[in-house]
Parts: C-alpha cells; sequence; structure tokens
C-alpha cells in the first residue's frame, strides 16, 4: 500500500484547466516560491526548514577520518538523505525510491561535485586523517519540491556549521572540544541553490516550486542551480516535453533573482541566530581569548 | 444542553437519553457499543468511546456521536458519506480509495441507482464516487465496503450518491469534515459554528451558485461548472475559504469576513 496515491481525474483536469489561466491552487503566481522559514537547532548545524507544507531537518556533524588513498589532501564531504515513513506515509522505510535517488543525485551533482564545500580545508595530516564532514537531511513533512527544500537545508547548514578545531603536534592529531577552543566555520568556495520548474502544456507553461499535487500533474522537470555570483551550475531536465531555449534563458534569470532573495533569507536567519547565540553565551565564545 | 462532556479514547459513555424505549440507539462516529442487555427495561448500553472528542447526542433521533477535533485520520463507521477514488476495477468490484495507505475499500459494480449489467456506470482508474460506508467488517484484514444506492429502496438515498463527474476535491481535516456535516444536518440556526458553506452560497448564488459534497474522510468536492467564466476562480476561493477556516480553525465573524475577502481578492464578488 506504500505507494503515491494517484491524483483523481477531477484534480488533474482541474490542476491543468487552471494553470491555462495562470492560476494555481493556493494563489500564488507563477514563479513564486512558497513562504521560507528557516530556523535553528541549539547545536551548530542543526537547521530547520519549512517551504510550504514541505519541511525537513539538516544535521552536520565532523569527525575524523582516513582520507581516500587516492586523494590524501582531500577531506571527505558526504549527503545523506534517506526518505523515511517519517515525511510522507507513501514511502517505505529501507527501501529506495526513485525520488530518492533523484533528490540524492541533483543533490550530489550540484553541492558536492561542484565543490561548494572546499573538502581541501579539511585535510588535518596528509594521507593520515582529515575531516569527514556529514549533512543528514531528514524529511519531517512532504509536499513536493523536495530537491530545493533540501539544498537550502544543505548550504545553509554548512553555513551555519561549526568544525571543532584541531592540531598537529608532533605527529599526532588533537582535537579541542568546542568549550576549549572556537570552532572554525567551513570553507565554502560558492553557495549554489537550485530552483526546481515544472512544465505543463506540452511545455508552454513553466511553473516554480510546484507543491506535491501540482509535481503529480506535471508532465515534467527541469532544474536550474544558480550560485550567488550568478553563475549557473547545472541544468537537469530528466522527463518530459523538450522546454525551448528561450524558455530556458528567461527561467533562469527568474531563478536567479530567487536565488538572491532565499541567499538574503538564509543569511538574515544566520545573523539572527548569531546574534542570539552571543546575547546567550554573553558573549562567551566571541570575546574567548585563546591564541591560536 | 448540558456543558460538553469530553472524551478520551476508551471513556465509557454515560447514556442520558430519556426516549430510549421507542426507537433504537443510533451508535455513531467515534463511538462503539460493546455491551447490550435488551431484557432490562428500558434497555442498557454500554458505550465506549474509540476517538477523542466532544460528546454529541440527538434526543431526537436517539443518536449519539462523538465530534472530533482536526486530525487528519479517518477510521471507517458505518452509515458515514465518503468521497472515494477508484483505484481498480474487477468482475465485481470496484476497488477504491477511501483514506490513502489503507487497503481498497470495496464497491459493488450494481451497487448504483437503477444499475444493471448493461447500465452500470464505467467508472476509469482516478474518477470520484460519493459513496455510503455499508460495513466496515470487525476484525484486522476485513475489506470496508461502500455502497451508493439504498438497498433496500433501489434509490440512490441519501440523494446525491454516485459518480461525481468534473470539479475538484479539497482536502481537509477529517474533524472538519465532520463539522461541516453537522451545520448542513442542523436546521436551527445559531447550533453550529461551521457557516462557512452557507455564507459561500449567500455570495455566490447570483453566479450560478455551486455544487457540493462533503466525504467524512476528510474530502470536499466542489464544482462550480454552471457559470463557465468564473468556474475555476469560485472554486479555487472556496477550496481556499474551507481550508482556512480549518487550520485557523475560525470562528463564525471570522468565516464571514474571510469569505467576503477571498471572493474579493478572486474578483468575483465586487
Amino acid at each position: 500500500m506504500s505507494r503515491e496515491v494517484p491524483l483523481t481525474t477531477a484534480e488533474h483536469d482541474f490542476i491543468v484547466e487552471a494553470l491555462k489561466r495562470n492560476v494555481r491552487l493556493d494563489g500564488r503566481g507563477i514563479d513564486e516560491l512558497r513562504p521560507l522559514n528557516i530556523s535553528f537547532g541549539d547545536e551548530y548545524g542543526h537547521v530547520k526548514v519549512q517551504l510550504g507544507h514541505t519541511s525537513l531537518i539538516v544535521l552536520m556533524s565532523a569527525e575524523v577520518v582516513k582520507p581516500h588513498s587516492d586523494r590524501p589532501f582531500d577531506g571527505i564531504f558526504t549527503v545523506s538523505l534517506e526518505l523515511t515513513n517519517m515525511g510522507s506515509p507513501a514511502w517505505e522505510n529501507g527501501r529506495q525510491s526513485d525520488l530518492e535517488q533523484n533528490v540524492t543525485r541533483t543533490l550530489d551533482r550540484v553541492i558536492r561535485h561542484s565543490n561548494a564545500l572546499d573538502t581541501e580545508t579539511l585535510c588535518i595530516m596528509k594521507g593520515q586523517s582529515c575531516w569527514g564532514i556529514r549533512a543528514d537531511v531528514h524529511v519531517t513533512n512532504y509536499d513536493g519540491n523536495l530537491i530545493d527544500c533540501a539544498c537550502i537545508g544543505i548550504m545553509t547548514g554548512l553555513q551555519h556549521f561549526r568544525c571543532p578545531d584541531a592540531v598537529v603536534k608532533d605527529g599526532k592529531v588533537s582535537v579541542y572540544s568546542i568549550d576549549e577552543r572556537v570552532p572554525i566555520p567551513l570553507n565554502l568556495t560558492h553557495r549554489p541553490l537550485t530552483i526546481t520548474f515544472h512544465t505543463f502544456h506540452d511545455g508552454e507553461l513553466i511553473l516554480m516550486d510546484a507543491s506535491r499535487k501540482e509535481e503529480l500533474a506535471a508532465e515534467g522537470d527541469m532544474v536550474i542551480a544558480l550560485n550567488d555570483a550568478g553563475q549557473v551550475c547545472a541544468v537537469y531536465k530528466t522527463v518530459g516535453r523538450p522546454v525551448g531555449a528561450v524558455d530556458v534563458m528567461r527561467k533562469t534569470s527568474i531563478a536567479l533573482q530567487k536565488v538572491q532573495e532565499i541567499k538574503n533569507t538564509i543569511q538574515k536567519a544566520l545573523d539572527d541566530d548569531q546574534s542570539k547565540r552571543t546575547r546567550r553565551n554573553v558573549g562567551v565564545e566571541a570575546n574567548s581569548a585563546n591564541d591560536r | 444542553m448540558a456543558s460538553p462532556s469530553i472524551l478520551l479514547p476508551g471513556d465509557d459513555v454515560l447514556l442520558d437519553l430519556r426516549s430510549t424505549t421507542s426507537t433504537p440507539l443510533k451508535v455513531g462516529a467515534g463511538l462503539r457499543l460493546l455491551h447490550e442487555s435488551a431484557t432490562s427495561t428500558p434497555p442498557s448500553y454500554t458505550v465506549t468511546a474509540i476517538h477523542a472528542g466532544l460528546l454529541s447526542t440527538d434526543n431526537k433521533r436517539n443518536a449519539i456521536s462523538v465530534l472530533s477535533f482536526a486530525n487528519h485520520r479517518y477510521i471507517a463507521t458505518i452509515n458515514d458519506l465518503v468521497i472515494a477514488q477508484i483505484h481498480h476495477s474487477s468482475l465485481d468490484y470496484l476497488h477504491c480509495i477511501v483514506t490513502p495507505h489503507t487497503p481498497y475499500a470495496l464497491l459493488g459494480q450494481l451497487a448504483f441507482e437503477g444499475a444493471t449489467k448493461k447500465t452500470r456506470p464505467v467508472l476509469k482508474p482516478g474518477d470520484l464516487v460519493y459513496a455510503r460506508v455499508l460495513s466496515v467488517g470487525v476484525g484486522a484484514g476485513t475489506e470496508v465496503e461502500l455502497v451508493c444506492v439504498n438497498p433496500a429502496t433501489g434509490k440512490a438515498e441519501p440523494g446525491g450518491l454516485g459518480p461525481l463527474v468534473g470539479g475538484m476535491v479539497f482536502d481537509v481535516s477529517v474533524g472538519f469534515a465532520a463539522r461541516l456535516m453537522r451545520a448542513s444536518s442542523t436546521s436551527a440556526p445559531g447550533d453550529t459554528d461551521v457557516i462557512i458553506l452557507d455564507e459561500l452560497g449567500k455570495k455566490l448564488e447570483h453566479k450560478g451558485g455551486f455544487e457540493v459534497a462533503v466525504g467524512r474522510n476528510g474530502k470536499v468536492w466542489i464544482d462550480c461548472s454552471s457559470n463557465k467564466d468564473i468556474a475555476v476562480q469560485a472554486t479555487i476561493a472556496i477550496g481556499r475559504c474551507l481550508t482556512e477556516t480549518d487550520t485557523c480553525n475560525l470562528d463564525p465573524i471570522e468565516q464571514r469576513k474571510l469569505v467576503s475577502r477571498t471572493l474579493r481578492a478572486a474578483r468575483i464578488d465586487p
């Protein structure tokens, strides 16, 4: 029984018909995101993202591991995303679905392969030890557009996370806990974000940030990944009718605006959290006078 | 009316029904009859709540039920009206989805008004039917059976049972669906706190009105096709009014405001 319930004919026809008049079920515009809310937990790298009714939690963690033998100077960064029953009753625990594969692959390409996190800075000792940074994504509610939501979560997590300080002394690695030394923010080379579109009416209409029902009614999808400098990192189109080049260009410029908007939201959330932490610790971390 | 009594699952219901002798007791949604001793006069019953909610008693019909809160889990109860989605069809039955991710409910191929082997409605996967729960079975693994006809009379009773064509379905909470049903069945105004459908009906009457079917499984079907120009806008406006009333738990005054605000935003009501 654990399968996504197909859309009823009435719902499908109505959504498609309404989109002909540029009307969406929740009253949004064609190129409009759902309300985005980002909040943080107590620990560094604990991020909660809500995009409309889609919500997820990202938890960053770091441990000292041995680097891959072919890349002795590189640290390791992994993204782990598992779709469990917690997110939607349609997902079965321990079985990989197409959606999971698709989301994981896209996130891998956009964030990991574009080298958003500079893994060379994670090296502690050549070929011996490095930091293994891990981002665990837990989906808590699913209402479409998992890719964008997870991408926002991971990128915010990378910016929020602080890695403990590690020092090599006489060939031995010692890690200082967060209380002993000020932990170090991760070194990011750029900040890519994805914007997902769905196509309707033979690729005539291209819709941003589809909800679950709109995704089910859509013909195909298109993911555009851009970084904050306005560079296109990736464009994916897996299924559906072809989309014209002019449309892709047009949507890319709209996506860039949205990426800037999201970036500002993330920055604001990070600033708010930072000032909250400073107030709570009465500057314990900010003023800690340790010599490094 | 006495102060509302709040029930938790497992609570015994203290029956306070005066006219128990004439009509048999009707046990509605959220309650289960555990024991009945017919020998004593008046007959005594042991009824236990299986949902949390407010006890609602109807002395005239000698019926009791539980008004549940805004939960999203529907448990089928006999005589509930539900909106089911056809999943697939077999020789004798249509297999329907009443609640997602649960076993399919069965709807007889001939359980429609005036249906014979030749005249039965042809329903495709994804089509919607408005149906009544005939039986729910006892124990695990039993199937829910639906009908679109009253087996005794052969008519679609209460009216409107059968395939739902066109329109749009909106998801609301099970508790809200029950409140909508109750609002339409009680005639006395002021007895209900859900006036949203009445209000929408009044405002949209001169625009051709709309058709509505409320399923106890948390689905509301809306059809505004009588007025082609505003059909899409009106349907979406109604759907948004309903979901907002449900999620924000609005009182009647706020519901009135919401209706005029939403219709104005959709440029339907000047």
